[in-house]
């Protein structure tokens, strides 16, 4: 009697952990195809536009087919030519923009912590933040004239103001709690701010370093389309539409999306590795 | 340093607060005295928007008091009242070592030094396994045993406590309670609590203030007379009962006019 009740049992418990296992293996199924459906779908697009220009279904003159666009960049790598515009684009943007970034940090900050130098600076940064910095650039090169300058500073003024506007945001956002936790357990003067002030503020300058990665790419390529430079990915679209070499137009939009994507990855990478305290969220 | 600090206590004397919400004077508190013996474990309750909190704030320095006068005798100190808040009161980007060390290192003592007390005080709050994890991976009891040590940890003689264990789930709230009178029983500080929960007061104190609501004033100071070390079980005897019951019909009017206000 009693074997046969612990034998139903068992059998009972098998079927649970069948059904359990099933499930199990339905969702990694899913999830496998999940995968291979966001590798595949690019990869399928880039076969359509090829097999479509190559019959001439779109205009291969302004959708020349993917491998003609690799071959082209093949070549500029070989001849220099791309290294010769990437590597000024390079410059204007880590320049300008690591140096608008830390300004733009340290501004905050200080804004954040000061509450008349914020009533000083505030408002007139609010007034200024909004005007497209593109425009001011005739401006910079009236004053600095057709060298790196004006470039390296339209660049510097974009991040500067997101960084600034987003480090103090990151500072009000702090948890009041915190901010008297601080003071509570004797955190004054530089001590509240490495402790308290700068870690919590740091999930806002992450955010805005990725914003403004964003926005100093779109302005180092505006500005490079201006025609005040002959050197940098913006001029090398903007020459090849002027010349009509579409493929080289394409391998200048390719290379400043690698670079945008790029930096934008690494930024996600480093706040993950120096905010230990944020991940799992 | 202990016994130095065992003669700490706390004098407050006719302290008022008024603050303005728009153009009416709103009084939070008014001609509120309080002394505190050295070593007792005293717990206000009182209805909601009473100035209990502002009275606790106000001693630990966090609000400046409008009229009246504070004395804690070891004001100098860079750390004169340990503070523990209701939640979000420990510091996210730290792990747990470094939070409850973190009065210490305010206060100038050396890593050695004071990672030997941290690692104390996460034993004795059972954190053992978790002194390199971040408060995001704790639960909030786990995280308000984090608050507690830290206060205590400091090494500070006054503790100010702000409804800890407000935020806790019941039970967990009850299992806490046992643990913070081990604690205090084992290190006699003293310890200001402000709480909602009467039988929490009852339970943990020697000394409960009852407060009327806005604007706050002492409305009476009971004598808490069970013997320590204590445990669940005065909750059964009917002079726990009694107690709470006279407290509720201090209470009872008050909370519901500011029930009914809010």
């Amino acid at each position: 009697m009693s074997t046969t009740g612990s034998s139903l049992q068992d059998d009972r418990e098998q079927r649970t952990l069948v059904a359990a296992r099933a499930q199990r293996a339905k969702e990694r199924s899913l999830a496998t195809r999940d995968l291979v459906l966001s590798i595949s779908t690019p990869i399928l697009l880039l076969l359509l536009w090829e097999v479509t220009a190559r019959v001439e279904i779109i205009d291969p003159r302004f959708f020349p087919p993917p491998t003609q666009i690799v071959t082209a960049a093949y070549e500029m790598i070989l001849d220099g030519e791309l290294w010769e515009h990437t590597a000024p684009t390079l410059m204007r943007l880590f320049v300008g923009g690591g140096l608008g970034a830390l300004a733009g940090i340290v501004v905050g900050l200080l804004m954040g912590s000061s509450r008349a130098l914020n009533a000083a600076l505030g408002p007139l940064f609010s007034a200024l933040y909004p005007l497209p910095k593109i425009a001011i650039f005739p401006i910079l090169l009236m004053i600095f004239g057709p060298t790196e300058v004006p470039k390296v500073i339209a660049v510097f003024i974009t991040t500067f103001f997101i960084m600034q506007i987003n480090t103090v945001s990151g500072v009000w956002a702090i948890d009041r709690k915190l901010l008297e936790a601080g003071a509570a357990y004797g955190a004054r003067g530089f001590d509240r701010f490495r402790f308290v002030v700068l870690p919590g503020a740091m999930p806002f300058v992450f955010s805005g370093l990725k914003t403004a990665t964003g926005t100093a790419v779109v302005v180092v390529t505006a500005v490079e389309f201006t025609g005040a430079t002959t050197t940098g990915l913006g001029y090398l679209i903007w020459n090849s539409w002027q010349l009509f070499i579409p493929e080289k137009l394409y391998v200048g939009l390719v290379v400043i999306g690698i670079i945008g994507a790029t930096v934008t990855t690494l930024l996600s990478r480093s706040e993950k590795l120096l905010l230990p305290w944020r991940r799992e969220r | 340093m202990s016994i130095a600090g065992a003669q700490s206590a706390v004098v407050a004397e006719d302290v008022s607060k008024v603050f303005f919400s728009g153009r009416d004077p709103v009084w939070a508190l008014e001609n509120f005295s309080l002394t505190l013996e050295p070593g007792s474990f005293t717990c206000i309750v009182g209805p909601s928007g009473c100035g209990k909190s502002t009275f606790l704030r106000i001693l630990g320095g966090l609000e400046e008091r409008t009229v009246g006068t504070v004395t804690i005798p070891d004001e100098g100190q860079r750390i004169p009242a340990a503070f523990v808040f209701q939640e979000h009161g420990v510091f996210p980007w730290m792990t747990v070592l470094d939070n409850i060390a973190f009065g210490l290192r305010m206060s100038g003592v050396g890593r050695a030094e004071r990672t030997r007390i941290a690692r104390d005080w996460i034993e004795r709050v059972r954190l053992g396994d978790f002194a390199d994890a971040y408060p995001h991976q704790l639960s909030g009891g786990m995280r308000q045993r984090v608050a507690i040590a830290r206060a205590f940890a400091t090494g500070s003689p006054l503790l100010l406590m702000d409804e800890p264990l407000g935020a806790l789930d019941a039970q967990t709230r009850m299992l806490m309670q046992e643990e913070l009178t081990a604690l205090w029983e084992a290190e006699r500080k003293t310890v200001l609590m402000v709480t909602h929960d009467i039988d929490e007061a009852l339970i943990l104190s020697d000394r409960v203030i009852v407060m009327s609501g806005r604007p706050g004033t002492l409305r009476e100071d009971i004598t808490v007379p069970f013997a320590r070390p204590r445990s669940f079980d005065i909750e059964r005897t009917p002079e726990f009962t009694e107690l709470r019951s006279r407290i509720w019909h201090l209470l009872r009017e008050d909370a519901l006019t500011a029930e009914e206000n809010a």
